[in-house]
């Protein structure tokens, strides 16, 4: 140990002198000393003075500036007094010089803050009791610290406030145009991240105005954000509307399953109900976006709902009952039958506790018939290596990525905040994005390859002239959909990918440890099933008709009455009355995604926990307690009692997926490869297209959302603006 | 340097009472004594429904959960605070059924432990 | 001889004890106090000086959940999750956010049908003690005896912006003219 540590220095020494030696040649500018309220920081040159401020922990109030935005610098609320400096300066326009003495607690700063907040108070009424953003707005918080304690404004019997129409821009977003501020958050927002030109303002002074000039929706898939972004009440959710106030709600941190993002996001509830969910920032996942359905589906958590459990009676209805009665309506027909006709199916939505605790009880029956409803091919190393069903990348990698080929997604609706980064990086990076599937919107301009399977074949033997740009590129990523790879020909398509991938890194310049292949899983629950040992795609069912099946959350319809033998007893459990329970013998209700503590592993392979926001309604409970139940009755209990008990179970099956917040890194990608070419399956002819084409397919894509009355009138809505001329 | 690693982990701190392990198992012990002996007088006194042996065994069990502390400044704080229930009691300070709540074990009893009645009782666990 | 000055020093202190009911007197005429009084112990005075210096060794770690009158249940099934609270998406502010926060399992909430407020049987659930850091959040776990995971805290990454790239020419960054 002691004679250890003088090398340690040595080392240390070392290094340092490298990165000097670096530092020189490339020439890394040296930051620039600044001072706040006289307190010296040091900072890159470039940076403006309000983030200067923010590294030395000073808060500059604003309103149109944000850090996930451009400039505006129209709001003026930022202004502070710089030394030498005649007036005072948007501090989040002005970059910062050297030895530069900002002042941001002094009299003429005080002064020029209150001017400003008193001539944005002189066109905002006075509705804060009525006011949706009440108890959380930027406004109401900044005057009461910054504005001036009494009103100059005596216009009030003359001519008025200002006072502007109201805007309809669709069934999520509420406007109330009179309190706009015109910080333009919402404009930067929609064409900058949205990538959609619909906002805007017209007229001038006292007379602009900022909407969409004509009538028309706003139509994004992540248009709900302008909501957090607007720091007035002049746009509120529309759903939200005067149910809740932020101080009487409680604040859950969670975490989405409406796609295989994993968002991570605030349950609000109150009186054991879901008010509302909002965004947390996540630099890795969702920066500080959420998709519309996560933010907007949570009523589909109150309808539809299964509450009780049920059992078929002799004339074919599904009764109301007790779980003892359940219980052993299902133990009676399990135990009637042998092991290896007894099979399940893993529906999306499922946890990874559920997930484990369904293993385990199938296979202590004797069954290996466990399936998902997603299918991923098996032919060549299928699931039996990691690298081949994870985003090896990870949604962050896309920032350094140079070039990015999809293939048969639509990344815009299957994982909507990927989109957002990709467009961020085609914007800042100037990312090459190429395509080969069927023409869609993505926002950003792409290079289209074309659509047919004939193109992926001939990037992949090297012929394609893109094979050349991707040859050239230093971080490739190549994605391929999971809706790609539903089709007959998916162990082709794969592995035609992955040969892609691996001869581009062989014929690139990129590093390493880049990971090129990327698979884009569409739903929350598939990589923990895939990681946990799931078969995936339920061919294995439809060649080994069950006698008893089991569907943990399968709602997708993968398998019909049609495909099973007439005497077959259907089991459904799951938290909707959806398609599986329509086809069930017994039912037993489960909990959603806001009412367990569940293990989810998102498409990077990630695991995360959601955590319970409110109790199961009714006699629901929680989807590992039923399975643990019903092996308890069927005679051979599980040997887990605790939520623990179950993640120590999860951890000895595969450690990575207790690891929460870290993504476990897949490696093989070599071996997969090889075994790949082993496939024998043929390319198909038809065209390669992904599920979700238009925003109105978008809303309503599992069990909650299909319940959800917000996305019913989201794809109305959608569907109208479809056809409207504008 | 072996004896600092055994050292890791110890404080020195202040004591409340007690400055070694016979003197603060003496006074728990005299409080036990002083309950002990106290018993027959508390259940008259307020009209308990239990026996004094009842009350005894359940005395006994209020100590043994508490047999494997080992900080001193623990004991003496428990041994302090059995004091003043103790004259809290005895002066008629407390109610009946505040003094019912140390013998009352039936609440812990009720509950069902295994996990198949925990499911069917409700979404607790 | 320390010990015997505390001791002594000690059963001044608990004098109190004294009990006066008559149940109690009748206890003392047989001679059964509580703290045992012997003759040595009776007349050594301790001074404050001395008082002051006493020292004993304790382990560093201290598990306070048998003084603390948390029912047992209330200790040994319930989880902490430490995490520095979120940002409110809906506002600029990050003030809330500079803190460390304990939150124990969520546990059943309802709607009184009397005047529409929520209950809950949870005492922790309203349990708000804020800290500077994990770790001493950690320690106030581990006194109180609940087991408890530090969650990551989520820190935005710093990117200088400039207000020049809204007119870039060469850039995407470029804002239109709508």
């Amino acid at each position: 140990m002691l004679r250890l540590w003088p090398i340690g220095r040595i080392l240390g020494a070392r290094t340092a002198a490298i990165t000097a030696a670096r530092g020189s040649s490339t020439g890394v500018t040296e930051k620039v000393e600044v001072f706040v309220d006289d307190k010296p920081v040091y900072v890159e040159p470039g940076t403006t003075v309000l983030q200067a401020c923010a590294e030395a922990g000073v808060e500059i109030p604003r309103f149109c500036y944000h850090d996930r935005l451009s400039i505006a610098g129209n709001c003026r609320m930022c202004l502070v007094e710089v030394e030498k400096s005649p007036k005072p300066i948007a501090s989040c326009a002005m970059p910062v010089m050297k030895g530069m003495r900002v002042k941001t607690d002094s009299p003429v700063t005080r002064k020029a803050r209150e001017g400003v907040m008193e001539f944005l108070l002189m066109n905002h009424p006075l509705d804060c009791p009525i006011c949706d953003q009440g108890g959380e707005c930027d406004l109401q918080d900044q005057s009461m610290n910054f504005g001036s304690d009494r009103s100059r404004f005596t216009d009030i019997n003359f001519t008025g406030k200002r006072a502007v129409e109201d805007k309809n821009v669709g069934p999520l977003i509420k406007t109330i145009m009179t309190r706009c501020i015109h910080c333009t958050r919402c404009i930067r927002f929609a064409s900058e991240v949205a990538g959609v030109e619909d906002l805007g303002t017209t007229g001038r002074g006292g007379d602009m105005q900022v909407g969409t000039y004509v009538e028309k929706m706003f139509q994004s898939e992540l248009s709900g954000n302008v909501i957090d972004l607007c720091p007035v009440g002049a746009l509120t959710s529309k759903p939200y509307a005067f149910t809740a106030r932020p101080w009487e709600t409680r604040k859950v941190e969670s975490v989405d399953v409406m796609d295989a993002l994993g968002s991570n996001i605030v349950i609000s509830t109150r009186t054991n109900e879901v008010m509302r969910i909002l965004p947390r920032m996540n630099e890795e996942i969702n920066e500080e976006w959420i998709s519309d359905t996560t933010r907007f589906a949570y009523d589909g958590l109150k309808r539809q709902r299964l509450t009780s459990p049920f059992v078929k009676d002799e004339s074919g209805n599904l009764v109301a009952t007790s779980w003892e009665d359940a219980f052993i309506a299902t133990a009676e027909k399990l135990s009637a039958v042998k092991g290896e006709d007894v099979a399940g199916i893993a529906g999306g939505l499922m946890d990874a506790e559920a997930l484990v605790a369904f293993k385990d009880f199938l296979n202590k029956m004797g069954s290996e018939g466990l399936c998902t409803e997603e299918i991923f091919p098996g032919d060549g190393a299928g699931t039996d290596l990691r690298s081949n069903y994870l985003l090896n990348t990870k949604i962050a990698g896309v920032e350094e990525a140079d070039i990015v080929l999809l293939v048969g997604t639509n990344p815009r609706f299957e994982a909507p905040l990927l989109n957002a980064r990709m467009r961020k990086s085609w914007i800042h990076n100037d990312l090459k994005v190429a395509m080969v599937g069927s023409q869609v919107d993505l926002t950003y301009d792409y290079e289209h390859l074309g659509d047919s399977t004939q193109v992926l074949q001939e990037i992949a033997n090297g012929s394609h002239p893109f094979c050349k740009e991707l040859n050239k590129a230093k971080r490739p990523m190549v994605v391929v959909g999971s809706s790609a790879l539903q089709r007959s020909d998916s162990g082709a398509i794969h592995a035609a990918v992955s040969l892609i991938s691996q001869s581009v890194r062989a014929n690139s310049s990129c590093d390493d440890n880049w990971k090129v292949l990327n698979v884009l899983q569409r739903v929350a629950g598939q990589v923990a099933a895939l990681d946990l040992g799931f078969k995936a795609g339920v061919d294995h069912i439809r060649q080994n008709p069950p006698k008893v099946l089991y569907l943990l959350g399968a709602d997708e319809g993968a398998i019909t009455q049609e495909d099973l033998p007439k005497d077959c007893f259907v089991i459904y459990q799951g938290h909707h009355g959806d398609i599986g329970a329509a086809m069930a013998d017994v039912v037993f209700p489960g909990a959603a995604y806001t009412e367990k503590d569940g293990t989810y592993v998102n498409t990077e392979g990630r695991a995360q926990q959601t955590r319970m926001a409110v109790t199961p309604p009714g006699l629901a409970r929680n989807d590992w307690k039923i399975i643990r139940a019903l092996s308890e009755i069927v005679g051979s209990p599980l040997p887990y009692d605790k939520l623990e008990d179950v993640q120590g179970r999860l951890c000895e099956v595969s450690p990575n997926l207790i690891k929460y917040g870290d993504a476990e890194e897949a490696n093989y990608f070599k071996q997969a490869q090889e075994l790949a070419q082993l496939t024998k399956g043929q390319l198909d002819n038809a065209p390669l297209q992904p599920d979700i084409s238009i925003l109105s397919d978008f809303y309503m894509t599992n069990s909650i959302s299909r319940a959800s009355p917000t996305m019913a009138k989201c794809v109305t809505a959608t569907k109208e603006a479809a056809a409207s001329k504008y | 340097m072996a004896s600092k690693v055994v050292l890791r982990g110890i404080q020195e701190v202040k004591p409340i009472l007690s400055v070694n392990k016979t003197e603060s198992r003496r006074r728990a012990l005299n409080l036990y004594r002083a309950w002990y002996r106290q018993l027959p007088y508390i259940v008259t006194n307020f009209h308990i429904p239990l026996t004094t042996t009842q009350c005894k065994s359940r005395l006994r069990s209020q100590f043994n959960k508490n047999k494997d502390l080992k900080d001193l400044r623990v004991i003496d704080m428990l041994v302090i605070k059995g004091q003043m229930e103790l004259m809290e009691t005895v002066n008629n300070w407390k109610q009946r059924n505040h003094v019912m709540q140390l013998f009352d074990d039936f609440s812990a009893a009720s509950k069902s432990k295994d996990f198949l009645s925990k499911f069917y009782e409700g979404h607790e666990q | 001889m320390a010990s015997l000055a505390v001791r002594s020093w000690c059963a001044k202190r608990l004098l109190p004890m004294v009990i006066p009911s008559r149940s109690c007197s009748e206890i003392r005429s047989e001679g059964l106090s509580p703290i045992e009084w012997t003759e040595d112990t009776k007349n050594i005075v301790i001074t404050p000086a001395e008082e002051a210096e006493l020292r004993i060794l304790v382990k560093e770690t201290t598990d306070l959940s048998s003084l603390s009158g948390v029912p047992e249940e209330h200790i040994k099934t319930r989880h902490v999750r430490i995490f520095s609270p979120a940002r409110n998406a809906m506002q600029s502010g990050s003030f809330n956010t500079n803190r460390w926060s304990i939150e124990f399992d969520n546990r059943e909430r309802w709607e009184n049908p009397c005047m529409g407020w929520v209950s809950t049987a949870d005492p922790l659930s309203n349990l708000n003690v804020d800290f500077i850091n994990a770790e001493d959040a950690a320690t106030f776990c581990e006194k109180n005896g609940w087991s408890y995971y530090i969650e990551k805290k989520q820190v935005a990454t710093f990117k200088p912006k400039s207000y020049g790239a809204n007119f870039s020419w060469n850039k995407r960054t470029r804002l239109t003219t709508k």
